[in-house]
């Protein structure tokens, strides 16, 4: 029985060393976000947004830990990413812990050279989560990963509500690392992430009247890539063109001139969209046939506008089908003539339908420019909101 | 009294012995040959599966109270016999290496980096060692607690990616042709070389020797179906050329998975659920490792050699995983070709001996009539 005994002791002894490489949460620097930028002579600057638990806590990070900072921010430099983020062991007292980044921030001068590395570098670690958000933004990334912003404590999970739930605004792209690093392994597709910056938006509670008295993150339109070099912005209106080609577009809102008085406005918000591409070949070339199909709703109308008007129904529907057709036709302009980078994966459809013609046509990226993009856009309007006669006075 | 063994449990176990490696890292090595088409290549290396195990089926009825160790002696002697033993000892040691690759690079590379390689191979060796000394029937019980893992790792992958999932990665099909596809499954093939081995030594025990071919065919088809809802996800989800870059593909799946936006990081979980797969798959990889060498030493109990054998396969797969590089350089080349030959090359050899010497099979059968 004893011998017996022992052997079980010493094996569960042995087993029970699954605290090999445990560490305490509070040993831990949490990272919520981190920011990237060109730093001195050739190096790299990483900025991390570590959350400080004591001062975290709660519906409003109320100062519990004395400081009142909900994040501790500190940057460091090195030759590689991986250098910087060990120099920052050198004064952070936790260790610094990446499972929990909601963002990754790169800065434009830096991404203009080039974010192979960035993209090796975070698809390579264990700890990050392949759902992080990717951005560039002309500002200091350490700036924007130091900024209070939005109504959380955390600013990391501002910018993450940012994205999940403001899907409406349509002005940036929702763009995660595993969107980046599929595009950027991709033989045919380029990566396209959201850009942010920095704005003076936020007004002073304390002191009212300073309206945009301190900074807030905000969507900025779009950073479009060839290969792992950015090469162009999409501006915040162009972004509704290049939505449908790369993701799920669940609204938006376009704003139309009145029927009957060009002056006055109306916005039309778009319920429900759906988006084809259908690829073919023309005199041995890709061609592709886009239709987009919208289905919106009049939201606010600053004339008097009702839907049983037919007349004028079919007049904003047109007028949205034109506007819609242009921006989609700016974006396919710039992909082609401007920046000659397919982000809108259209070689990848072609690929999808004709595998063996595209391996005959050759390099994708010489062939993209002259493809042959059309556009068509049809709208309906079937939807007023709650109201069913037109808002006019009664005098 | 002889042990036994359900049918069920004998799905059970041919599903848990081919699902961990299956996911892991077969995946990533078709994704680097025919790209989106792994999906492919995973129903075609199932069809050869099925074909293999009807196969098996058809040898070990021929003598049914006999394995594949003691038909190789019955039909062309005591040496040729033995050399079979050796010869699936082989398989054995080498499917090891590949089972402790999976294991080792999902806790080690995803989990505890800072855990040394010796505590995460030792591990499974204690567990496995342990689990063998009470025999095939703790193990083939675990097996169907096994495949609810299975079926919970499946269904929490799907709930956690279903989202992000794009149909269209899926196309075009046969990107790279009907023959390379084809070609690229005999890395799944390996996996299943695993499953129907072990049915080679374990199909003896199974009750109702009547029901064996509908199960074995069951238990692959299940197999078949709980993984290649994987390569559809990977595909779908990471894309081919991301699937290609890693290692272990299925857990860059695992850590991009979110059901809504507050449950995500689950990992953990799903981890567990899978830890009783691959444990099923070391522990009968042990145990059919130490009856080769039973059968090789004309032992009557094979728990004698527990130790050494499991010292053996431990070892080497300490040497086998220290290395990543080596490690899937030998899964994707020398492995396919050993596990291939001696899997594929015995059964037929056995099949064509059957037909020669049928009259030591009639004799054999008069002398220990089986319990049909």
């Amino acid at each position: 029985m004893y011998p017996k005994f022992l052997l079980l002791a010493c094996i569960f002894s042995f087993m029970m060393t699954g605290c090999v490489g445990k560490v305490e949460i509070d040993d831990l620097a949490l990272v919520m976000a981190v920011g990237l930028d060109k730093g001195e002579n050739g190096a790299i600057k990483v900025t991390t947004q570590i959350v400080r638990p004591a001062d975290a806590r709660g519906q409003t990070g109320a100062p519990a830990g004395q400081t009142g900072d909900p994040i501790w921010s500190a940057t460091a430099e090195g030759d590689t990413i991986f250098e910087a983020i060990r120099n920052l062991a050198t004064f952070s007292s936790r260790r610094v812990f990446w499972a929990h980044n909601y963002a990754i921030v790169i800065n434009e001068d830096l991404a203009r050279e080039g974010i192979a590395d960035i993209i090796d570098f975070f698809s390579r670690n264990q700890q990050l989560r392949m759902r992080t958000w990717v951005l560039v933004t002309p500002d200091s990334a350490s700036e924007v990963v130091s900024t209070l912003t939005g109504l959380e404590v955390i600013p990391g999970e501002a910018v993450d509500k940012l994205f999940r739930y403001t899907t409406i605004s349509a002005k940036s792209p929702s763009t995660q690392m595993l969107d980046l690093q599929s595009a950027y392994l991709s033989d045919t597709s380029q990566p396209v992430l959201a850009r942010v910056q920095l704005i003076k938006r936020g007004v002073s509670n304390k002191k009212p009247g300073q309206a945009g008295a301190y900074e807030q993150v905000d969507l900025a339109g779009a950073g479009v890539f060839r290969k792992d070099k950015l090469v162009g912005i999409l501006k915040p209106e162009e972004v509704r063109g290049l939505l449908p080609f790369i993701e799920h577009v669940e609204s938006g809102v376009v704003v139309l001139s009145c029927p009957g008085d060009a002056e006055k406005k109306m916005s039309i918000e778009i319920k429900n969209q759906s988006f084809h591409v259908e690829p073919s070949i023309r005199d041995g070339t890709p061609a592709f046939a886009t239709s987009l199909v919208v289905y919106g709703s009049v939201v606010e109308a600053g004339c008097p506008f009702t839907l049983s008007d037919k007349k004028d129904v079919k007049k904003i529907e047109k007028e949205m089908e034109e506007k819609l057709k242009e921006e989609i036709e700016l974006v396919v302009k710039k992909a082609q003539e401007e920046y000659k980078s397919d982000f809108l994966e259209l070689g990848k459809v072609f690929q999808n339908r004709y595998p063996s013609e595209s391996r005959e046509i050759g390099n994708w990226e010489d062939v993209f420019p002259s493809t042959l993009v059309e556009v068509n856009a049809n709208v309906t309007i079937n939807d007023s909101s709650i109201l069913y006669k037109p808002t006019k006075s009664g005098g | 009294m002889k042990v036994q063994i359900t049918n069920g449990m004998f799905m059970a176990l041919l599903i848990n012995m081919v699902y961990a490696k299956a996911i892991g890292l077969t995946q990533g090595s078709m994704a680097r040959e025919v790209g989106n088409d792994i999906w492919i290549s995973t129903i075609f290396s199932t069809f050869q599966g099925i074909l293999m195990i009807y196969l098996l089926v058809l040898i070990i009825r021929r003598l049914p109270n006999h394995d594949v160790f003691q038909h190789s002696e019955i039909l062309a002697g005591k040496i040729f016999g033995k050399m079979v033993c050796l010869l699936v000892f082989i398989f054995f040691l080498g499917a090891f290496g590949t089972i402790m690759a999976t294991f080792v690079y999902h806790i080690k590379d995803f989990f505890l980096p800072d855990a040394p390689i010796l505590l995460v191979v030792v591990v499974p060796f204690i567990l496995g060692v342990y689990a063998i000394h009470y025999g095939i029937e703790v193990i083939a019980r675990m097996a169907l607690v096994g495949v609810f893992s299975i079926l919970s790792l499946n269904l929490l992958i799907l709930l956690g990616s279903l989202s992000e999932l794009d149909i269209r990665e899926l196309l075009p099909v046969f990107e790279f042709g009907v023959g390379r596809t084809i070609w690229a499954s005999r890395h799944h093939n390996t996996d299943w070389a695993m499953a129907f081995m072990m049915a080679a030594i374990i199909l003896p025990i199974v009750k109702q020797q009547e029901k064996w071919g509908r199960a074995g065919v069951a238990g692959i088809v299940y197999g078949g179906l709980f993984i290649v809802l994987w390569p559809i996800l990977e595909v779908g989800v990471l894309s081919a050329e991301v699937t290609a870059q890693y290692i272990v593909s299925c857990m860059q799946m695992a850590r991009s998975a979110e059901i809504g936006y507050f449950i995500h990081r689950y990992e953990m979980i799903m981890i567990a659920f899978f830890a009783i797969s691959i444990l099923t798959q070391v522990m009968m990889t042990f145990l059919c490792a130490s009856i080769s060498i039973q059968r090789l030493f004309s032992l009557k109990d094979y728990r004698p050699v527990i130790i050494p054998v499991c010292l053996v396969l431990t070892g080497y797969s300490y040497w086998f995983v220290f290395d990543h590089q080596r490690a899937i350089k030998i899964i994707e080349t020398y492995w396919v070709a050993l596990s291939m030959g001696i899997a594929i090359g015995l059964l037929l050899l056995l099949y064509i001996l059957g037909f020669i010497f049928k009259k030591k099979v009639k004799a054999n059968n008069k002398k220990h009539p089986s319990f049909r």
